[in-house]
């Protein structure tokens, strides 16, 4: 179960975006804001240090994302930043995630791959895992190299690991 | 005793007597008186002058009476004046005893006798005192010989315990280091095991990554996600 404060920013996202007439799109960019900032820690360190002024670590966000996202999804970010929520953007993101994809009756599948899928590897993937789980799921494609080959798929509480990592990793286990 | 003493007593009562009485008929009166008598009765009431004694006959006469009177008295039965005198004397001299020496000499071997047996009974009752003496420092010796015993034994049972103790540590000691150097062998082995298997698997691992990277184009990634679409799909 998420934290307390996490479930609240991420219903209170959901409301806005709601308001604003693009939840599905809010969802996805910060989704995507999420992963840029597992990507850099130089960044994440940035926005979450409470040593930096809110004002600089705001405009820091808007200079980065300003023309690249809507501005609902910039709002909602840089208030996450000068809350000093910067290190649980990716939690609050899953959580956003989640909570959408339950009011649709889905559940959110987070895809850990070297590449991107292609449209059709998204949809047999999909049809996969709802064979596997039973449950519809919402897709959340991660670009992750560390993966090396391979998909990584988690929903929920549930890790269906499939990548070259583990397979080394196991290799080297076996010795 | 005491008559034994009283008989003692008078016979040398009577034998002093007769020994006086002896040595006065021997001695000169007796003799001139006895001359004397003896002349008177001879020649009558002459005088024994010199001037009488002059002649011949008459000295010879006179030597006569002198050999007649030299002539020793019975040396057993004394002069009846001497046996009086002496009797009395011895008489005297035995009630003085009876009264006064007797008793004296008898009050002073009473005292000796209780001296004696006082003395008797002091060494009786010192030598009683000694045996207690003596029986209580033998009581004592044993009592103390009981004692040291003890403490020997005692001694000895603490050296033994400390002794078993010892050798039990030792004994313990040395199966610990036993224990503790098989421990650091085994330890050592099985790390020395790990570092070779560790090494061993880096390389072939490292090697596998290498090969795995060479070969992930994207033709091998697709590949890779299809395998697992399907393989997800199948479960």
């Amino acid at each position: 179960m998420a934290d307390d404060k996490i479930n609240s920013y991420a219903q209170a996202i959901l409301a806005v975006s709601a308001a604003e007439g693009n939840g599905t799109q809010v969802e996805d960019e910060l989704h995507r804001f999420a992963q840029l900032l597992e990507g850099s820690d130089e960044l994440k360190t940035t926005l979450s240090d409470s040593s930096v002024p809110a004002a600089k670590r705001q405009q820091i966000v808007e200079d980065l994302l300003d023309g690249q996202v809507t501005r609902t999804t910039v709002a909602l970010i840089s208030m996450l930043v000068a809350a000093g929520k910067g290190a649980d953007i990716k939690n609050i993101a899953r959580q956003v995630a989640d909570l959408a994809a339950e009011t649709r009756g889905k559940a959110v599948a987070e895809v850990f791959s070297v590449v991107e899928l292609t449209d059709d590897q998204q949809i047999r993937l999909a049809t996969a895992l709802k064979s596997a789980t039973g449950k519809d799921v919402e897709m959340k494609v991660i670009i992750d190299e560390s993966v090396m080959g391979g998909l990584l798929v988690q929903i929920e509480d549930e890790v269906i690991d499939g990548t070259v990592r583990t397979r080394l990793k196991q290799l080297r286990e076996a010795f | 005793m005491k008559k034994r003493l009283i008989i003692a007593s008078t016979l040398t009562g009577l034998l002093l007597v007769f020994g006086m009485v002896g040595s006065a008929a021997a001695s000169g009166e007796s003799l001139g008186k006895c001359s004397v008598d003896e002349y008177a009765e001879k020649f009558g009431a002459a005088e024994l002058t010199p001037e009488n004694i002059s002649d011949a006959e008459s000295i010879e006469a006179i030597g006569e009476i002198f050999d007649g009177c030299i002539e020793a008295p019975s040396p057993i039965i004394p002069e009846i004046n001497e046996v009086i005198w002496g009797g009395g004397a011895f008489v005297v001299l035995l009630a003085l005893m009876l009264w006064k020496g007797f008793p004296a000499v008898q009050k002073i071997m009473n005292e000796r006798s209780e001296k004696i047996a006082s003395d008797l009974d002091e060494a009786d009752k010192a030598k009683t005192d000694a045996q207690a003496v003596k029986s209580q420092y033998e009581a004592e010796l044993a009592d103390a010989k009981s004692a040291a015993a003890a403490v020997v034994e005692e001694a000895r049972q603490q050296a033994e315990v400390l002794r078993s103790d010892l050798q039990a540590r030792a004994e313990t000691e040395i199966s610990e280091m036993k224990a503790q150097a098989a421990s650091e062998i085994e330890a050592a082995r099985e790390r020395a095991m790990g570092d070779l298997q560790s090494e061993v698997a880096d390389i072939v691992v490292g090697a596998a990554e290498r090969v795995v990277e060479a070969n992930l184009d994207a033709e091998a990634q697709a590949r890779l996600i299809d395998n697992y679409i399907n393989q997800v799909g199948s479960n």
